[in-house]
């Protein structure tokens, strides 16, 4: 199961999972901004939007400001960068390719590099609202970060192994059990993404209300190519948050065996998934306001708790 | 804490009122005359000099509220500048106007700052610096407020010598950030003037230590229109082109207010149908506001069912305008002597009909939000404005009910055919916060339904328009309306041959501006669009 040496089949499982995420995930965010419109009664922008977005933004010369230093040049690439070493190490179908290298902290450490990057060149530029948007992106993220490593190691409690895929293997092996264990880090992995992902309770992802913008504020001085890495990077976080809870929380439908049927129908549950996953979370964020700022710590404080609820029971009734 | 008085409050203070009014020379020989207009409206002059005296010794008898302040280049034809302020007393239908002559000898026209005694001439005055060059001497706050520190001072846009068409030179300046909150830890987040949205000007500069707002200067007036000027010499006719469409949120609180301080000059009485078709299209103009607002307050947190159906519903209602007047905002619909569209009976039913409909889809709105916790919980403490802040700056409208201000000019000076329709429910809050400034917007929809469903029920027969009758030259008059966003106090003075010679229109969010900055202390900055949408004051009502 766990290839110890890059062979050729390791390296084109990474260059067709790299291929698959980069191009779907783009996919994945117009589906929840379509359905999410759908749900408001508006027609909302066609499925495709975000690909047509990226093509503008890549048509478009970048602007940076004369008070910005190399951070503010370099974040995008180091961010997209990051999100790409991701999309290879987290397992999206059932086992990753980089299987054994794909520890959870070595993927939390990824995306915190990726954070403090964008932190700093929202910082960089020295407008009020990216200083506005990292300082709030600093108070969630304090929060966020541990709740996702609790949740996450929960998970590896049960897997014996903080490998993503060992993780992956150990849920769709178990599948069908049911554990009200990883009902709770289920619930607070939900809790966990919409905050990551900068979705309503927690960031209004719509919203152009300068005042009240999170993951936007951080964006705000980007323009053209740079602009489009910073989204791009942001949509493949999403899509690998998602399909993490997929393999992670909802194993049920794939299977583990490798024939041509199992392909198909593997395949088929995935996108199942995916499209239950995207509308949860447009349902998720068409019922619930945004929180009050300082309301946010509570909120997350109690997905901390949830997940470690979800952690401590198992080992109770061992 | 509903508040269901049906007569008009204070009456007991009435006849205090008319005593003080009647004393007045006597009690006061700083006054140099006093002329009895009306019953209900006094005017008296006093010399520049003996202002302060003068309001010192009144302010402690009676609650003086501000209604407008109109300043007049007479230099031509009189060689004095004039300044009028009008006042209402002590709630009651009791006007006090107080007349002020400058010499046009002074180089410079001063006239003694009130605003240290009344809060609530802030803006007037400085304004008055802006457009007429008088200064009020000893304002605590004297910078500029139209016409921004870009504007030389030497151009007085509204005085008489002023062409019109004069552009004059821009002056790199930044005077006006001169008052910045300094120390240690505060942050300075410029907003504006061009914001994210599709929403007009305005410029907000946050000083905040964390999140925590401590200070905030708010710029208006960019785009000011100019419209006073523009109206000078206009006809009367021309004139209401220009006054429908300085706001179209605004248009028939701003149109009624201009064509009922015309008729009161002429001494025109309506006939009733008409009256009764000008609340109709009141109560229509407060209804699509509100209902609007309420689907804006949503957007404020991101509550996306409320948003969009806040939207819908004011769509529905901008569509029945169309269908019955021909325009969406009401534009055109009244006209001097009555109105210029008349309701058939199929008219009435469709908007009897619809009007039904929006009703039952607006309260399950109201329904969802109020039973979601967490926009109730955003809500609630957001934005507080304490009682006296409101009576100090003289607030108006629903911002004034929030927090137990009650005073509502359909029912305090009743107009058009509002009489006819006693009592009239006013809502009033005292918590003075987001959640209650919806409240009272809540209410006042199902007040508007009634009052809509009992005008159509008992719309009289009989001619939609009069003539106006002939407007003696060199007469004033002014006006009060309620709009959707609070009283509007129009004042204007006849020119020869039935035309303006100078309008002062002052519109409900001149007065609650002010407000907002005062609400947002102490607030979060994320906090803040929730509590600017829930005042939902107009831009261009100040543009005017």
């Amino acid at each position: 199961m766990i290839t110890q040496f890059f062979g050729i089949k390791t390296i084109g499982a990474c260059i067709l999972q790299l291929a698959l995420v980069i191009s779907l995930a783009p996919l994945l965010q117009g589906l929840i901004k379509t359905l999410k419109a759908r749900f408001q009664r508006r027609i909302g922008p066609p499925i495709w939007q975000p690909y047509t977005d990226l093509a503008k933004y890549w048509n478009k010369l970048p602007v940076a400001s004369d008070q910005a230093s190399w951070i503010f040049i370099l974040t995008p690439f180091v961010v997209f960068g990051a999100m790409l070493f991701l999309a290879v190490l987290v397992p999206v179908l059932g086992i990753s390719p980089l299987a054994g290298w794909d520890d959870l902290i070595v993927m939390l450490g990824v995306m915190a590099l990726a954070r403090v990057m964008s932190v700093l060149a929202g910082l960089d530029t020295s407008s009020a609202f990216g200083g506005m948007g990292s300082s709030r992106e600093m108070l969630v993220s304090v929060l966020v970060e541990p709740g996702l490593l609790v949740t996450l190691t929960a998970s590896a409690i049960r897997a014996g192994s903080t490998s993503l895929s060992a993780m992956s293997y150990s849920a769709l092996r178990s599948q069908g059990t049911f554990l009200p264990a990883s009902l709770l880090t289920g619930l607070a992995y939900v809790f966990i993404l919409l905050a990551e992902t900068g979705r309503l309770p927690v960031d209004n992802p719509d919203t152009h209300l300068e005042l009240t913008m999170i993951h936007e504020g951080m964006l705000l001085e980007y323009s053209g190519r740079p602009l489009a890495l910073m989204h791009w990077a942001n949509w493949i976080k999403q899509f690998l948050l998602i399909a993490l809870f997929i393999n992670l929380f909802l194993p049920w439908g794939t299977t583990l065996n490798t024939d041509a049927f199992a392909w198909v129908s593997n395949s088929l549950a995935l996108t199942g998934k995916f499209i239950f996953a995207a509308i949860g979370v447009s349902v998720i964020e068409m019922l619930e306001p945004k929180m009050r700022l300082f309301l946010l710590p509570r909120l997350l404080m109690t997905a901390l708790l949830v997940a470690v609820l979800g952690m401590i029971i198992p080992n109770l009734f061992r | 804490m509903m508040n269901n008085l049906n007569i008009r409050k204070n009456n007991e203070y009435e006849s205090q009122v008319r005593q003080f009014l009647k004393d007045l020379p006597i009690t006061l020989p700083c006054i140099r005359s006093v002329v009895f207009i009306d019953a209900n409206h006094i005017q008296v002059e006093v010399i520049p000099s003996d202002i302060l005296q003068f309001y010192n010794t009144v302010k402690p008898r009676f609650l003086f509220i501000l209604l407008t302040m109109v300043a007049l280049d007479r230099r031509r034809e009189y060689a004095n500048w004039q300044v009028r302020t009008i006042w209402c007393i002590s709630e009651t239908p009791i006007f006090l106007e107080v007349v002020t002559n400058i010499d046009q000898s002074n180089t410079v026209p001063e006239l003694p700052s009130i605003t240290p005694l009344f809060p609530a001439a802030n803006w007037y005055e400085r304004e008055m610096y802006d457009f007429f060059g008088i200064v009020p001497v000893g304002h605590p706050d004297p910078r500029r407020l139209a016409m921004h520190y870009h504007w030389p001072n030497t151009n007085f846009p509204l005085r008489q010598d002023e062409n019109r068409s004069t552009f004059p030179p821009y002056i790199s300046n930044d005077e006006y950030f001169q008052n910045r909150t300094t120390g240690s830890g505060v942050m300075e987040i410029p907003v504006g003037p061009i914001h994210a949205g599709i929403i007009e000007p305005a410029h907000f500069r946050f000083s905040a230590v964390g999140e925590t707002i401590v200070n905030l200067e708010a710029t208006f007036f960019y785009t000011h229109k100019g419209i006073e000027k523009q109206l000078e010499g206009l006809s009367i006719e021309q004139a209401r082109y220009i006054i429908e469409r300085t706001c179209a949120a605004c248009t028939v609180a701003n149109t009624l207010a201009y064509c009922q301080a015309l008729e009161q000059i002429a001494g025109t009485s309506l006939s009733s149908r008409a009256t009764f078709l000008r609340v109709i299209f009141a109560e229509l103009e407060r209804l699509y506001n509100h209902i609007g607002d309420t689907g804006n307050l949503c957007a404020g947190v991101g509550f996306h069912v409320g948003i969009q159906e806040g939207a819908a519903l004011k769509e529905i209602l901008l569509d029945l305008q169309e269908r019955l007047t021909g325009s969406r905002y009401l534009f055109g619909v009244l006209r001097l002597g009555g109105v210029g569209v008349d309701l058939s009976p199929s008219d009435l039913s469709l908007l009897h009909k619809t009007l039904a409909e929006v009703r039952k889809r607006y309260q399950r709105l109201i329904k969802t939000m109020l039973l979601n916790t967490s926009v109730v919980d955003r809500f609630t403490g957001a934005g507080i404005i304490f009682q006296r802040t409101a009576r100090e700056l003289g607030a108006v409208g629903v911002a004034a009910r929030a927090c137990g201000v009650d005073r509502d000019v359909r029912r305090d000076i009743p107009y058009a055919a509002y009489t006819q329709f006693n009592p009239i429910a006013i809502p009033l809050r005292i918590s003075g916060d987001v959640l209650a400034r919806l409240e009272i917007r809540i209410e006042e929809v199902a007040e508007s339904f009634r009052l809509i469903d009992a005008a159509i029920q008992h719309l009289p027969d009989g001619a939609i328009q009069v003539p106006l009758g002939s407007l003696p030259a060199a007469s004033s008059g002014f006006s009060l309306t309620e709009s959707a966003r609070g009283a509007v106090c129009h004042w204007f003075l006849i020119g020869p041959n039935q035309t303006i010679k100078r309008a002062r229109l002052r519109t409900a969010s001149y007065v609650n501006w002010p407000l907002v900055p005062r609400a947002a202390l102490n607030n979060i900055v994320p906090d803040f669009p929730l509590i600017n949408k829930s005042f939902e004051l107009c831009y261009s009502c100040l543009d005017r």
